[in-house]
């Protein structure tokens, strides 16, 4: 074996921590069953990694071999669903003797998780149930919101190592429909499904106007309104919206009004606000806003971000 | 839309990080200042926004056709009379009551309340019997109260306000004889002066009726009243004229301690989708917003209310580009009560009981005049 092609090999299987390195050097499939075996992995790793370059050379490795487990070691996404599910239900059960884990594989590489919390002394309740789907290609779950406070940090924990990752976070997207929250955290709603031409010209309704009104007037009112419907168009797009009901806004601003100055000029401290919006198809009414006259056109980007910055609660502050 | 299956909770998202992740929690927002109008034209006759934006705004400013007076006193903390039964006030906060207006009842007396109390009784157990529906218990073990509610009154005038409740008989022939109220309704007259003068003396001015509990209930009680005393219940709504001075006036009212924030909530008129948009601000910004606008002392004018409004409807634009004042105020809440459009009110505070229903009063008259 060529030295470089050794000190390649070295290299790369150096950068692979321990506990992966068995399920990397299966799937590389290069050295056979019986070699492997004869490793010792429990000693230090420079002397687990000079048995293994040893081995490589036995099997006169190549640079092509080489290059092989490079590229199964960058794909760190090496899943492996048997070991995930073992390693979830184990750190759950180390934690609480009584809990019922069970899963169910989906297509899109989803899993679901069903967990029914017990304690140390009861047994779980199988009537409140937590789910939780795991994209295991991606570096997203989704959790119903039926899980006690005290379980919560343990669950996170248990999704956290079993899919070896090192911190999980709570997003501030919240909805009842998983669909919406799957298409706007893998932006996916953003597919056109039908084919649109151009907003089709509005046609003038009577809005009890004189008719002697200035025909520039009406001109001018069209104008307008094309122009929302082309902005409200450009903002939200031609799809449907991914369906939420919430969004909900924390404001610590202050108070600036061009009505009178003079009002709460002094003031340092903020307004403490909590706007809520409710609706059954939340995206879609707010689309509907500026049409309807209800709201500026363009709508505020603390609105029309929702889908884009993934969240539905926010809390804003003056910069 | 169909509603979601019922077995689908909410869910809420996680992200899975890797250690050369990182990221913020906290959003700061740059606000932008209010834009300036849209438009900068030659032609002097646009002015930047569309016929319907401009009937909007036309429609926010005018005033209602209510003859209300352009100035209302503050609330004034009321020493309720001496004669109160303050376990009796209590048991009238914290509870909510849906409104109707009354008109005059004829040949009411005070000294009939017992008589009263077995009539009603007797009238219930009928409509039970003719098989309608009355929820008034499985069994017809009920009892119909009639009591005096005193000092709930403006003036000396007024006339006293009674209570009608129903309990349910206690089926222990125990010592504890207090059933279970099922449903309490009572009558009230606050400054009724206006109406008080219209009427003669066979008739007792009671405008203002508060009913807590089942519907079928309040139906049958009204229909023996009506029958009675040849009066006529109308539910009384609140509209959204009212309900800003009612905001105004209740945020104007010194509280020794908030028990609630102060929250209003708008219905916004667009279609197909319904769209609720509340609007919750911390009760110490909302006094000092109002004491920043209050200018007369004692008083509460018009000027004032409509600035009080016009500047939530302002903070609320700068965020978020929606023109409040296009969409309906539905309830309005405080530390002091809570109403809401359809004729429904909580009293949270008893130091401001009778000048919340002073309002109220004058709502029923109008109704009824």
């Amino acid at each position: 074996m060529d030295e470089t092609v050794a000190e390649f090999i070295k290299r790369t299987i150096l950068k692979i921590p321990l506990n992966e390195l068995t399920t990397i050097l299966k799937a590389w499939d290069f050295l056979s069953e019986n070699q492997l075996q004869t490793v010792n992995f429990r000693q230090r790793k420079e002397s687990v990694v000079q048995h293994l370059i040893h081995l490589c050379e036995e099997k006169r490795a190549s640079l092509n071999d080489a290059a092989l487990l490079d590229i199964i070691c960058e794909d760190v996404d090496l899943f492996d669903m048997k070991q995930f599910k073992n390693s979830f239900k184990k750190i759950l059960q180390r934690a609480l003797k009584n809990v019922t884990v069970s899963f169910r594989e989906t297509e899109e590489n989803a899993v679901w998780i069903r967990i029914a919390w017990g304690t140390q002394y009861t047994k779980p309740n199988q009537y409140k149930p937590t789910y939780v789907v795991y994209y295991s290609q991606t570096p997203y779950a989704f959790k119903s919101s039926s899980t006690l406070r005290r379980n919560t940090p343990l669950l996170g924990q248990a999704l956290t190592v079993a899919s070896k990752h090192h911190q999980i976070v709570k997003m501030d997207l919240r909805s009842r429909y998983l669909d919406s929250l799957k298409a706007i955290v893998f932006k996916q709603y953003n597919q056109t499904f039908e084919t649109h031409n151009s907003a089709t010209p509005l046609q003038e309704r009577s809005l009890g106007l004189d008719i002697n009104m200035d025909s520039r007037i009406i001109h001018e009112n069209i104008v307008e309104k094309e122009r929302v419907q082309r902005i409200t168009q450009e903002t939200f797009g031609d799809y449907p919206q991914p369906q939420l009901e919430f969004a909900q806004y924390k404001l610590e601003t202050k108070f600036k009004s061009d009505l009178n100055g003079s009002i709460l000029a002094e003031r340092e401290e903020p307004l403490r606000c909590l706007i809520k919006f409710s609706s059954p198809h939340l995206l879609e009414a707010l689309k509907s806003l500026a049409p309807a006259g209800i709201a500026d056109a363009p709508l505020s980007p603390l609105l029309t971000c929702i889908p884009n910055k993934r969240k539905n609660y926010f809390k804003i502050r003056d910069k | 839309m169909k509603p979601p299956p019922p077995k689908f909770k909410r869910f809420s998202c996680l992200s899975l990080l890797t250690s050369w992740d990182y990221r913020q929690t906290m959003d700061s927002y740059d606000v932008p200042e209010s834009t300036p109008s849209a438009s900068s034209r030659p032609e002097d006759y646009f002015v930047g926004a569309t016929p319907l934006q401009k009937r909007l705004e036309s429609i926010r400013k005018q005033t209602s056709f209510i003859p209300t007076p352009p100035r209302r006193k503050v609330p004034q903390c009321s020493q309720l009379q001496e004669d109160v039964d303050p376990q009796k006030v209590a048991f009238l906060l914290h509870k909510q009551w849906t409104l109707y207006s009354l008109t005059p009842l004829y040949k009411f007396s005070y000294s009939n309340l017992k008589e009263y109390s077995r009539l009603l009784n007797a009238f219930i157990v009928a409509e039970k019997q003719k098989g309608l529906a009355v929820e008034v218990g499985e069994d017809f073990n009920i009892k119909v109260i009639f009591s005096t509610l005193l000092g709930m009154k403006g003036t000396q005038r007024d006339p006293e306000a009674f209570l009608v409740q129903i309990q349910s008989k206690s089926q222990l022939p125990s010592e504890n004889r207090e059933g279970k109220v099922l449903w309490t309704g009572w009558f009230c007259c606050i400054f009724g002066d206006s109406l008080l003068e219209t009427v003669s003396e066979d008739f007792t001015c009671l405008p203002l009726f508060l009913a807590n509990g089942a519907e079928s209930n309040t139906a049958i009680i009204g229909t023996w009243f009506q029958k009675t005393f040849d009066c006529y219940f109308s539910p009384l709504t609140i509209n959204a004229f009212n309900l800003s001075w009612m905001a105004a006036m209740w945020t104007a009212c010194k509280v020794d301690h908030y028990v609630a924030t102060t929250e209003f909530l708008w219905s916004v008129p667009c279609s197909p989708q319904s769209l609720d948009i509340s609007y919750a601000i911390h009760p110490e910004d909302a006094k000092a917003l109002w004491d920043s606008i209050h200018k007369t002392p004692g008083e509460v004018t018009q000027e004032e209310v409509d600035l009080f409004m016009d500047c939530l409807y302002s903070h609320f634009h700068r965020h978020f580009k929606i023109h409040l004042s296009a969409t309906r105020l539905v309830r309005v809440s405080t530390s002091v009560a809570s109403a809401h459009t359809d004729g429904k009110i909580k009293i949270l505070c008893h130091k401001y009981l009778i000048g919340v229903l002073a309002y109220l009063t004058e709502l029923a008259v109008f109704q009824i005049e």
